[in-house]
């Protein structure tokens, strides 16, 4: 079933939803019941947008009160006052709410932090401010009657169950579109940037055009509830549509568990019936509301439906589970290649991983990076000053210096994550210099981090599959509808990132998630991770930090492989050890200017060096 | 014509801008200490006016012992908040502890109506209602308690937070409350003290604006959001760009509302917001975070 286009993998919980909805008209013809569910819809609409906001930029809308009422409003104008046909109001809405969002976005999703709140805030109030206000357009306060109900060619939605059937029809497409969004390789990378956004952006991926297009996307799916409700009420007022139903929708998404598509259905369902069960309380209502939401927020730690998952997997499960740990038990014993007896790892390694350009630099010798004068200041701080110096195919270059020496700095200026002040970074004969962090890494310039920046809640196989990204060329639309062409891209991306895996002896854990694994394994992967970037140049910050001398003797025969396929790197460590074997050339940084280059040997004996290690005074290391 | 009438907007400007100011700084506090947005803020603005109201019309408390009593009572709410929901909930997520505070908000409004009905509420201004004339402006004598009494709090606050040992340790646990926790600093303590210092703030602007514009359950909200705008304005996080953001917010709604129209009054404060986050994200006084790896 799920090898057909559109279907998604969850297709059997999606058929059964399907089925229930199917359920009422065949029981009931109360219209309050139909009524009651046809509102559900049209929030879990708005939510289903919020969620895949959530998902991907880890940021929450408090504005898509006001796409609802633009959608709603846009068409209500059209429709009724300009007596355009349906179809051209329903376009012309959706092009507006597109619009507005998108140049609500721009400037906000390009900062860090959780501006985007703020900006969608004072965007709602705004925009009920002027639907109560332009009352010759809107009809002001009182509101907008005697709006067309929709219709389509002989069929009209005169009736409740009419609109039912319509509208779980309309959400169940787009909620499985967004399903396969989200399992797509578009929803992993929303994934990692939410996760770790930097991260995400040395991996090549294109973080701010991702968040504002799902943004954009959370704000249409509004717009398309907004109209929908416009159309089936008939009569609107600027009321429906003010901050407080904002809160009301993020509400729901917190509820149901953010990010999680069905919870953000569950929290739908139960806050729109909520109201109308308190009712009954009369003035007690809206006491009862505000507890019973803080009661679930605050004893249920991550919404209702993930809650009841992890209550159903903490039930004692008898034979599969335990089948299951035996099994990973066998593996992890092999799994740590021991430095001397470990043949089998990297020597697979295939050439054809490596970017071709690197094999034509190897042989001729052009540098693969070539700074010059590279200088960096925090402030009055000079972190980098004048920096220069080269970094040839197939050569590890070591970058040492005591502690706030400016090698993190430096590394972080090559991969575009600061800009120089001034001087050239040039990789490959290409000039990087101000070009953004996910530009350099897509022209194959890997980097592993000091810190491990695994994608901890993300399978191994899916943090290497992120190293593939900039490889892959499925858009939206094809993630969206599943077509043959994204289904036929992932396979081979798992193949590939299996292979990577495979060289890294991580096979057999490519579906664990990457925090178990241990310290060793998540610093391979980081650099199997780089490595699925077909890099030319691989910037390694501290590979050996945190290890001990077996683990390390491992990373550095990987490293060592990958010297002698051709790559460029450079290697940022303390560990002497690790240096002086692996290093071609070892450049000295001190306050930010280079002290010393040359071979391990001369470095070992130059008196600057000496002098900045130990110090005039003390002991320094 | 429109100019002869500019000392009056600013006038009204300040007053208003007062009232943000000090709710402003109600959020700065919370922000400071546990980096949490508190929706509720305007809420106590609200509770305080309304526990003002029932001690004075209803029990005929003296003005001053009642003013101080609303504070007092408004700052035990804001502790139990903390101590209460806040601190219980099982998800240290920012976001879920921000919902947190927004299911606080509605409890405290649904309260409220319970408690003092859905009407109007108001009392008498402190010093009468016969205004004063300065340059051709009308000013009613309650204008100049919003003002007096806004500076002698800000004086206070200024006081406690770079005199006393306790303000100082209030700052070294927003700055980070792992070293100040080693150092022997009760950091949860200080964050009750936050809360509810923020509550005593509030309920201090709903109590000084009620006379002008009466009070009501729902009251609260906007001058919420107003507050949030003003301390987004000013650099949000920072107590000198809530005073600053919140009289120029205050300000700029006093003209914007007279030169353009008084119905988008509460668009303009909010334009300005988008404004500020568009052109000048960290606000006024404020600064962008350095993220690091």
């Amino acid at each position: 079933m799920s090898r057909l286009p559109f279907v998604p993998e969850q297709w059997p919980a999606l058929l059964v939803l399907a089925i229930f909805l199917a359920l009422p008209p065949l029981l009931s013809e109360s219209s309050y019941l139909f009524f009651m569910l046809n509102i559900i819809a049209l929030n879990a609409l708005v939510v289903l947008g919020l969620n895949l906001l959530i998902g991907s930029t880890g940021q929450v809308s408090l504005g898509h009160a006001a796409f609802y009422g633009l959608g709603a409003y846009v068409s209500a104008i059209a429709s009724t006052t300009f007596q355009w046909p349906l179809p051209a109001a329903f376009f012309l809405s959706l092009l507006f709410v597109a619009v507005t969002s998108f140049l609500l976005a721009l400037p906000t999703l390009r900062l860090e932090g959780h501006y985007l709140v703020m900006a969608t805030l004072g965007f709602n109030i705004i925009v009920s401010i002027l639907l109560g206000q332009m009352e010759n357009l809107t009809g002001g306060p009182s509101g907008f009657p005697g709006i067309p109900r929709l219709h389509a060619g002989g069929l009209d939605v005169a009736s409740d169950v009419r609109f039912y059937c319509i509208i779980w029809l309309l959400f169940l497409l787009l909620f499985a579109g967004t399903l396969n969004l989200t399992e797509s390789r578009l929803g992993r990378a929303f994934q990692a940037i939410h996760e770790k956004e930097l991260t995400a952006k040395a991996l090549g991926i294109h973080t701010y055009r991702y968040k504002v297009s799902t943004f954009v996307l959370s704000a249409v799916y509004a717009g398309v509830a907004g109209f929908c409700y416009a159309h089936y009420v008939t009569f609107i007022s600027p009321k429906s549509f003010d901050i407080f139903h904002s809160v009301q929708v993020v509400t729901m998404v917190v509820l149901g568990g953010m990010g999680s598509m069905w919870g953000g259905l569950a929290g739908a369902a139960l806050l729109t019936c909520l109201p109308t069960w308190l009712h009954r309380f009369e003035d007690l209502h809206v006491l009862l509301y505000g507890l019973i939401l803080m009661g679930v927020l605050v004893f249920l730690p991550q919404g209702l439906i993930p809650s009841l998952h992890r209550a159903a997997a903490s039930l004692p499960r008898v034979v599969p589970s335990r089948k299951a740990c035996g099994h990973e038990h066998s593996k992890t014993a092999g799994v740590l290649p021991v430095s001397e007896g470990s043949p089998a790892l990297l020597q697979e390694f295939s050439p054809n991983g490596a970017n071709p350009s690197v094999i034509a630099h190897h042989h001729g010798h052009a540098p693969v990076l070539r700074l010059e004068e590279v200088s960096v200041s925090f402030g009055g701080l000079q972190a980098l000053c004048n920096v220069s110096f080269e970094v040839f195919p197939g050569e590890v270059v070591a970058l040492i210096g005591p502690n706030g020496a400016g090698k993190t700095t430096l590394l972080n200026a090559i991969s575009g994550l600061l800009r120089p002040d001034s001087g050239e970074i040039i990789h490959a004969g290409a000039r990087i210099t101000n070009l953004p962090p996910h530009r350099v890494a897509a022209m194959g310039v890997g980097r592993t981090f000091q810190a491990v920046q695994v994608y901890e809640r993300l399978t191994v196989l899916q943090n290497v599959l992120l190293g593939l990204h900039v490889e892959g060329r499925s858009s939206f639309f094809s993630s969206m509808f599943r077509t043959p062409f994204e289904r036929g891209e992932e396979q081979s991306l798992k193949a590939k990132g299996l292979g990577f895996l495979r060289q890294f002896a991580l096979g057999e854990k490519s579906h664990v998630p990457a925090v178990q694994l241990s310290l060793l394994e998540q610093k391979l992967l980081e650099l199997a991770r780089a490595l699925a970037l077909s890099p030319s140049l691989l910037l390694l910050d501290e590979p050996a930090g945190g290890l001990n001398p077996r683990e390390s003797g491992v990373l550095m025969h990987a490293v060592e492989m990958l010297r002698k396929k051709g790559m460029g790197i450079i290697l940022v460590e303390h560990d002497m050890n690790v240096v002086m074997q692996l290093a071609d050339r070892v450049v000295v940084l001190q306050y930010g200017c280079c002290i010393a280059s040359g071979t391990p040997e001369r470095i070992q004996k130059d008196p600057r060096v000496i002098a900045a290690y130990l110090g005039s005074g003390g002991l320094r290391h | 014509m429109l100019i002869s009438l500019a000392p009056q907007f600013f006038f009204s400007g300040i007053t208003n801008g007062s009232i943000y100011a000090l709710i402003a700084l109600g959020y700065c506090l919370i922000q400071n200490a546990t980096g949490l947005v508190n929706f509720a803020q305007g809420d106590f603005v609200m509770i305080g006016a309304m526990i003002m109201i029932s001690l004075y019309n209803g029990a005929n408390m003296p003005m001053p012992l009642a003013f101080l009593t609303a504070v007092a009572g408004t700052a035990v709410v804001g502790m139990a908040l903390e101590r209460g929901p806040l601190r219980l909930s099982r998800n240290r997520d920012t976001l879920t502890l921000v919902m947190v505070t927004v299911g606080a908000s509605i409890s405290f409004r649904g309260s409220s109506m319970l408690i003092w009905g859905k009407s109007d509420h108001i009392f008498p201004a402190f010093g009468g209602e016969s205004p004063i004339f300065l340059l051709k402006a009308a000013i009613l004598p309650q204008s100049l308690w919003i003002l007096g009494l806004s500076l002698l709090v800000l004086a206070m606050l200024y006081v406690f937070f770079q005199r006393t040992l306790l303000g100082k340790a209030m700052r070294a646990a927003a700055d980070n409350p792992f070293g100040a926790s080693l150092i022997g600093i009760p950091v949860s303590r200080v964050v009750a003290l936050a809360f509810a210092l923020s509550g005593g703030l509030g309920a201090m602007a709903g109590i000084l604006i009620t006379p002008i514009t009466s009070m009501n359950y729902d009251a609260g909200l906007m001058l919420g959001l107003k507050g949030f705008a003003a301390g987004i304005l000013g650099g949000y996080g920072s107590a000198a760009g809530a005073v600053v953001g919140g009289l120029l917010l205050g300000i700029l709604e006093a003209f914007g509302a007279g030169f353009i129209s008084s119905a988008y009054k509460d668009a303009v404060a909010f334009l300005i917001l988008l404004i500020i986050l568009f052109v000048k994200p960290a606000g006024l006084f404020g600064s962008v975070r350095v993220r690091r790896l």
